[in-house]
């Protein structure tokens, strides 16, 4: 395995009763790049999410990340890993302050154990504040430390997916994969957004892989981009190339 | 249309302060005739005391609820077990029947030591419970009505286990257990408010006091810890604290542990009381714990607090001559509540989303 690759999925097939959502997918990501999967809805993007993260676990297939076989790991085995991710439905603890949200990412890269907290000792008041800084720095870079102490369901849903990559960001991840992120934010946001994903992968050395249905943000952001139709992986390569494939236009456009 | 819509809201309006202050009204009655009633502060004490480990109990419910969304039914025999853990940390002696008739540990513990190591045990019977009842169900997906039963099962075969073991007689923990305290404290009249001069047992003082600590405990351990932290987390959404590298069933097996640690020491401090009365000592409290956690808001720990609080108080103003009703007074009680917070006390109105 050469060491360029993060994430390889190898025949990756998962099926749902008669139905292949995932079906026999293979491909490839390297290190640094921005990935794009598309695809029809339904076509198996986040359910392939999902596998790869440990949420649903595969019916065939391999999944290497960093050279090391995550197939059959648990989901908190692969974030602890430097897999994370966000979610299309955004998934945040509502009741929870936005600082809260970030706090609990950040916690699995403390020292403190359980033992410690089943014995009621506080958390190193050092190391807290440490956790509460880092988790401030992150709510800065997107632009939500003024709300820090909000409830996070009283966010706006751009806000709420601002939120849920900073509480990404906080796991240190080595791969970030992005479920829609610009679903449900406005045109301002969307052109945002894409110079924002290319600084966080500068500044946090990742490798991304994102969903997305904003075809000039895929276009425009992703270096490669795997085509997703009923679980099939139809189509594989640079931007320009995927465009014209007429596989993808076909399922896109149908006949 | 103008006119209807301002006089609903003037109506709303009224309605909205009429209702406060009967609230309001009751309350300084409920005080004032809890003060002025025959032996009201006398009452009012000795629901303290058993209020206070209504609440430990029903935080054990509560905890496991606002986790997995299910009662734990075995909740009542933990609690049975507790009780006879610390019967046996204490040296004393099995009785004449079951099979362990006569056996005694070769030490006896001090009894706060054995009440703490009851408690652990109790404890170690809830990660128990949840490995045998509630995780194989939980890993199938199934319908969280099917643990509901598997759990009714499980408590149904703790407290054959427990009959098989030690047979159905009454335990009685050792006397003093505290050394030489004076059994009660005579708080006098207050200044001739009362008609009689108010005594509380020692005892009572201790199981409210150990009840309090523990609910101190517990709220730190929930607000405080990053462990706590990480419970609210999976209270929440179980399946996102996965993906943020939270290790789910081992805080499970954490919430079963300190649900049957407190259910386990309750059981103890009630026997304290009342004596040990058989394998299905901690049947009826099931049921009352219930009721607590449906009075104060399901899942909702300040809630439980003041469910049993409010419930062991109720209950002790039914006069000792009537005693057979005092179940009937908690749960009417519960029905009363009902009727006019169907959320419970502190719980939240859910809002249906559309």
């Amino acid at each position: 395995m050469s060491e360029a690759i993060v994430l390889e999925v190898r025949h990756i097939t998962r099926r749902f009763g008669g139905l292949y959502a995932v079906d026999n997918v293979s491909f490839a990501v390297q290190r640094g790049e921005i990935f794009g999967l598309i695809g029809p809805n339904g076509a198996g993007k986040t359910t392939l999410f999902n596998v790869i993260t440990g949420m649903t676990p595969p019916t065939h297939g391999e999944l290497f990340y960093e050279g090391i076989n995550i197939t059959n790991k648990r989901p908190h085995e692969i974030a602890m890993l430097g897999v994370a991710r966000t979610f299309q439905n955004i998934r945040l603890f509502g009741t929870l302050t936005a600082l809260e949200n970030v706090m609990i990412a950040r916690h699995i890269h403390t020292k403190s154990g359980v033992l410690e907290g089943v014995l009621g000792l506080p958390p190193a008041p050092q190391e807290e504040r440490a956790v509460r800084q880092r988790a401030m720095e992150l709510l800065e870079l997107v632009g939500l430390a003024e709300a820090a102490e909000m409830q996070a369901r009283n966010f706006s849903y751009g806000d709420q997916r601002r939120l849920e990559i900073a509480r990404a960001l906080a796991l240190e991840p080595k791969l970030l994969l992005l479920d829609e992120p610009a679903a449900g934010m406005n045109q301002n946001e969307k052109s945002a957004l894409s110079a924002f994903i290319r600084s966080i992968r500068e500044q946090f050395n990742l490798t991304i892989v994102l969903i997305e249905h904003y075809v000039p943000l895929v276009m425009g952001l992703c270096d490669r981009i795997a085509v997703l139709n009923f679980g099939q992986l139809i189509a594989l390569g640079a931007p320009e190339a995927v465009q014209n494939d007429p596989a993808v236009i076909e399922a896109y456009l149908g006949e | 249309m103008k006119l209807i819509d301002q006089s609903s809201q003037q109506y709303r309006r009224l309605w909205w302060f009429a209702s406060r202050g009967f609230a309001a009204v009751a309350f300084v009655l409920l005080i004032t005739a809890i003060i002025t009633a025959p032996s009201g502060l006398q009452n009012f004490f000795n629901g303290l005391a058993i209020g206070g480990v209504y609440a430990i109990f029903a935080l054990g419910y509560t905890l496991i609820f606002s986790i997995l969304r299910i009662i734990n039914f075995a909740h009542g025999a933990i609690f049975t077990l507790g009780a006879y853990f610390t019967y046996f940390l204490t040296g004393s002696a099995v009785g004449f029947n079951g099979l362990l008739a006569n056996q005694r540990l070769p030490f006896g513990l001090p009894f706060p030591i054995a009440m703490i190591g009851g408690g652990i045990l109790a404890g170690l019977c809830g990660i128990l419970i949840e490995r045998v009842a509630f995780r194989p169900l939980r890993n199938k997906g199934s319908d969280p009505l099917l643990t509901l039963v598997s759990s009714l099962g499980m408590a149904v075969a703790i407290v054959n286990v427990i009959q098989l073991m030690v047979g159905a007689e009454i335990y009685s923990y050792p006397r003093n257990p505290f050394g030489e305290l004076p059994a009660a404290l005579n708080l006098g009249t207050f200044g001739g408010l009362t008609q009689r001069p108010i005594i509380i047992r020692t005892i009572q003082v201790i199981i409210f006091g150990v009840s309090m600590v523990l609910v101190v405990l517990l709220t730190y351990f929930i607000n405080g810890t990053k462990t706590g932290k990480a419970l609210r987390a999976v209270a929440e959404d179980a399946t996102t604290s996965s993906l943020l590298g939270i290790n789910t069933n081992f805080l499970i097996l954490i919430t079963f542990f300190i649900s049957g640690l407190i259910g386990g020491i309750a059981g103890t401090l009630v026997g304290l009381s009342v004596n040990v009365s058989g394998p299905y000592f901690g049947i009826n409290f099931g049921l009352k714990g219930l009721a607590v956690i449906v009075l104060g808001g399901l899942g909702d720990i300040p809630g439980a607090v003041v469910g049993g609080l409010v419930i062991g108080v109720a209950e002790a103003f039914v006069p000792s001559e009537q005693v057979a009703y005092k179940e009937a007074v908690a749960f009417a009680v519960l029905f009363l509540v009902l009727l006019l917070r169907p959320q419970g006390l502190l719980g939240r109105a859910v809002v249906q989303k559309v």
